[in-house]
């Protein structure tokens, strides 16, 4: 199709240009249509025009979305959780990983399997009876109801990329550790650690990604806004402002800024580290 | 076996609740947290805010209360309450005394009882209560009565030299005038399942003119094969087909809806009589919210019923939970909240219509047109429908009519399988 | 060395992390749903043991199927058309991009960064057929816009679009990354034979990533059998039940329908049509290529 442009004329150049600019809108115009109208007034909305020019910027519906959003509290708590789940999940796998990959015992390989299913079952699935569960242990509406599943469903993957990573890394190594008296522990934090340092990263990429989005359960186990997550500023606000269309976009833009600047920052990283993963995997 | 260990267990955490309630209560000084789980996310607008109100006077008159308050839109309360059901309730929830809600909530004594004598000053309109009622006992209180309505743009009528239909068929016909003028007749939240169902029994209504006795029968047999129920579902579909609703309607949620309405591009909005409150709301442009009249379902072709049967019920309502460890304090705050003062005149004063209480002391003259004609509708109805049909099965019932009437509507599958499907759930 | 690897007790320390969270979060729900999936549980109250019961009726609800075959759509949807998009677009990247290389990419993965809430949300009205984005460009070319793109034909496809819209970035970076591991020596040889860049995509480079491919199949497969929080927010399964997915319909039943116990029994089912789907999949790709093992 587009690929068959010969390669030396201009005009399949040009054409294959177009696809990509055309593909770049495609995936960038709606947030462009998003920020426009959280921009107007609500009434501005119901036009025929694809963007409009407010007739006059509302910046009120940013003070609005970022006050009665409850946005600082939530980006809080989603950056927290959203972070101790990172750390636990590439701390647990590089100790799993290791003691699969190097220790010698007899269940390892069971143990591996058993870990690397979690990774076919679907979330969703556990979430009745884990209710069920976190409510008997009034575990329900604080941090542990989210931090418990987060890691537990992040950690197959983490540690399929972490064997994979470790299994590349020369046993001499140890062996040159071991010599000088290390401990198993030195060895795993000290030697083994520095040098997984690209996978730990694809790891707390591909980790934060999976539970930056997730809400069914935030949803479900949470009843107070103390721990609620960012996604709620958005659900919350549709309610509350059933009537303000403009006010629900800027909340809307809002919460999906911190993502995407720390994608905008992080680029470089993130498409290396999504990478390596895609050719482990 | 197992199911018995569990009861006396839940007893067991009951009687200490209510030990550890009152306990709490004799020194009345010990700050006390009360949590209340509400089905009004907009605190600043109608309802949510009357609510908000009560509650931060209550904290004013009782230092020693917090009062939490937890807020999801009507969907996802109604989900997160089941949830809740199953371990711990907060303390003051929002109920419905409807038994697609109610039976099973009460069956699993979730919910604790009040006593009816306290509120025999509260002024609750005859009958309001019976629907909270179980074995005679009471475990909750009515906030509304609500009426199902077509709100419209009188403006925009008078403009268009469109006038209040007085018949279905007429309705029909100028929901095709309007279709032609370019506008979207009705604005109707198909989305949520629940309006349809309660125009369905509008329809019902005034086809019968009486249908609590059908409706209990079928339920009670999971039979829709009265006649009455395939015609009522014939005039909704009819209603969908000649583009009586906005395109799409059977995906757009409640606020959807209603933004078409109160942004003048709906000239009618189907919804209950809590509404009124758009009147009030700032958030509507002037000229759309002071022109918002309303009207109730016309008569059909040989319907029993006449324009003055109305479909009206005592739907939501406040509950407190059976093992609140503050109980006392949860009932008093309820009771507090429906003080006749209160919620019914607060109600009153910002516009969301009828209150379940007697409000002809807070009339002014000054309200708004839209909640006078509200009053003179509820004053004038020669009889009202009670329960809409969605609500009167059990919740399995209640789901499987709400899904099925957008495909009915929508000409998915045709009215003999949607009477079919859900006589199926009831079973 | 052997005898300090071999240690049980440091062994256990280092595995007891991971397998205590297997145990507690995924395991005990599992036995727990299938203990429940044998009652008639609504929630709350007393419940009594029905034995299969709750899979009998499931055998013959006709919602159950119409999410599996909406589940079976959209995996379909993901391998014809958004894989296929992602490797076209990723080859013309990695010959034609040039400069803008790292821009465009940067642009394609935005959309993956946002969270699902938002998504659903923008997309329901970009979809609204009153004044949705959607319509409004086909009013730009003339035509009378008023689609409604949610009805019960189209509604599975619009949320089809939206999940392909938000996962483009990620596909399409994979085989990014996949592409520009191949050995350019071999594009060099092509060159010399006289192959032309078509032949040059499908002689050299779809064969070399078929590896990728497979695994991402597997991904496609595996996340449309998932599907809920996109799905949950956009259309919440209607109208009727024409977008609903096996998970989304679990939670109706559960916390809506008051069948707590019915919905375990989905739940079980669940989860063993994702395991089989893995099993399975992994078997016809071992097949094809023998020997080659993932890790």
């Amino acid at each position: 199709m587009e690929i068959t442009g010969k390669k030396k004329t201009p005009i399949g150049k040009i054409i294959l240009w177009i696809a990509l600019i055309f593909v770049a809108i495609i995936q960038i115009f709606p947030l462009i249509w998003l920020l426009d109208f959280s921009l107007a007034s609500s009434n501005e909305m119901f036009t025929n025009g694809l963007l409009i020019i407010p007739e006059k910027i509302q910046w009120g519906n940013y003070v609005k979305a970022f006050v009665d959003g409850n946005f600082i509290h939530y980006l809080k708590n989603s950056l927290l959780i959203n972070g101790l789940a990172v750390v636990l999940v590439v701390l647990i796998s590089i100790m799993a990983a290791f003691a699969c990959l190097r220790m010698h015992w007899k269940l390892n390989g069971l143990v591996k399997t058993l870990l690397l299913m979690g990774m076919m079952i679907p979330i969703h699935a556990t979430l009745l009876p884990n209710y069920k569960i976190y409510s008997t242990l009034h575990m329900t509406d604080t941090i542990w109801a989210l931090l418990i599943p987060y890691v537990a469903f992040s950690l197959p993957q983490g540690l399929f990329l972490m064997t994979s990573f470790m299994s590349a890394i020369p046993v001499e190594l140890e062996e040159a550790a071991v010599m000088d008296g290390c401990g198993i522990y030195r060895i795993i934090f000290q030697i083994i650690t520095p040098m997984l340092k690209a996978s730990i990263a694809t790891v707390s990429i591909m980790t934060f990604l999976n539970n930056w989005n997730e809400f069914m359960m935030a949803s479900t186990y949470l009843s107070s806004p103390k721990w609620k997550t960012l996604p709620f500023s958005v659900l919350e606000f549709t309610g509350q402002y059933s009537s303000n269309y403009a006010v629900q976009f800027a909340v809307m833009a809002l919460t999906a800024a911190p993502a995407v600047l720390i994608y905008i920052v992080l680029n470089k990283h993130i498409t290396k580290g999504v990478a390596m993963g895609a050719v482990k995997g | 076996m197992k199911a018995k260990w569990w009861s006396v267990a839940l007893t067991a955490a009951m009687v200490t609740g209510l030990m550890s309630g009152a306990t709490i209560y004799a020194s009345a000084e010990e700050p006390v947290t009360l949590k209340v789980f509400s089905n009004l996310p907009d605190r600043k607008n109608g309802q949510g805010l009357v609510e908000q109100m009560i509650i931060d006077e209550y904290m004013e008159e009782n230092p020693n209360v917090t009062i939490e308050v937890e807020a999801l839109d009507e969907e996802a309360y109604k989900t997160k309450f089941k949830a809740y059901a199953m371990e711990g309730m907060p303390d003051v929830v929002n109920i419905w005394g409807q038994p697609s809600f109610l039976d099973e909530v009460l069956e699993a004594g979730v919910l604790a009882e009040l006593n009816e004598d306290d509120y025999a000053d509260y002024k609750f309109i005859e009958g309001s209560l019976e629907g909270f009622k179980k074995d005679g006992k009471l475990y909750g209180l009515p906030r509304n009565t609500d009426v199902a309505v077509f709100y419209y743009n009188q403006k925009m009528f008078e403009d268009n030299g469109w006038s209040v239909p007085s018949t279905y068929d007429e309705l029909l016909e100028l929901g095709k005038t309007i279709t032609e003028a370019g506008m979207t007749p009705v604005a109707m939240d198909g989305g949520d399942g629940w309006p349809m169902a309660v125009y369905l029994s509008d329809l019902l209504y005034k086809i019968t003119g009486d249908y609590k006795e059908t409706v209990a029968n079928a339920v009670a047999n999971g039979d829709f094969s009265d006649e009455a129920f395939a015609q009522a579902t014939q005039l909704l579909k009819d209603a969908a087909d000649a583009g009586l609703f906005q395109v799409g309607y059977d995906s757009q949620d409640y606020g959807t809806a209603m933004n078409l309405f109160t942004n003048g591009q709906a000239a009618m909005f189907y919804m209950g009589s809590w509404e009124t409150s758009m009147a009030l709301n700032e958030d509507i442009p002037e000229e759309i919210r002071t022109n918002i009249r309303v009207f109730t379902m016309p008569t059909v072709t040989d319907g029993a019923a006449s324009a003055t049967d109305i479909e009206a019920w005592n739907g939501g309502g406040y509950a407190v939970s059976a093992s609140s460890e503050v109980k006392d304090e949860a009932i008093k705050f309820l009771n507090f909240m429906y003080q006749p003062d209160k919620l019914s005149k607060y109600g009153w004063e910002n516009g969301v219509g009828m209150s379940a209480q007697d409000q002809t002391d807070y009339m002014t003259g000054e309200e708004t047109e839209l909640m006078k004609q509200i009053v003179e509708i509820v004053t004038n109805a020669t009889s009202v429908s009670g329960t809409p049909v969605n609500d009167c099965g059990p919740s399995a019932f209640k789901t499987s009519i709400e899904s099925e009437i957008q495909s009915v509507s929508n000409g998915t599958i045709d009215v003999d399988t949607f009477l079919g499907n859900i006589g199926t759930a009831c079973k | 060395m052997k005898k300090m690897y071999s240690n049980k007790l440091v062994i256990t320390s280092l595995v007891l992390p991971g397998l205590l969270l297997f145990v507690f979060a995924i395991l005990a729900p599992i036995c727990l749903s299938v203990y429940y999936s044998l009652t008639n549980y609504s929630g709350m109250g007393s419940w009594d043991m029905i034995g299969l019961e709750n899979y009998k009726t499931l055998a013959h609800d006709e919602a159950f199927f119409t999410a599996l075959r909406n589940s079976l759509f959209l995996a379909i949807g993901f391998i014809c058309i958004q894989h296929p998009l992602a490797i076209i677009v990723a080859a013309i990247l990695d010959k034609k991009g040039g400069r803008g290389e790292s821009f465009f990419r940067c642009v394609y993965f935005i959309p993956n960064v946002i969270s699902v809430a938002v998504i659903a949300y923008l997309w329901k009205f970009i979809y609204n057929p009153n004044f949705g984005l959607l319509n409004n460009i086909l009013k730009l070319f003339g035509h009378k816009g008023n689609i409604n793109w949610f009805s019960p034909q189209m509604a599975i496809w619009s949320v089809l679009v939206v999940l392909i819209w938000h996962g483009f970035g990620w596909g399409m970076l994979i085989y990014y990354s996949g592409i520009k591991n191949i050995d350019p020596t071999l594009y060099e040889a092509a060159a010399i034979d006289g192959a032309n860049p078509r032949q040059t995509f499908l002689r050299v480079t779809l064969p070399l990533m078929k590896p990728v491919i497979q695994v991402n199949v597997t991904m496609a497969v595996i996340s449309a059998l998932k599907q809920m929080e996109t799905v949950y927010l956009l259309t919440n399964g209607g109208p009727g039940n024409a977008t609903q997915f096996t998970a989304t319909y679990l939670y109706q039943q559960a916390f809506k329908a008051f069948k707590y116990g019915y919905g375990n029994a989905i739940s079980v089912v669940f989860i063993i049509i994702c395991l089989l789907a893995t099993v399975v999949l992994n078997k016809i790709f071992e097949e094809r290529e023998p020997k080659r093992r993932v890790q």
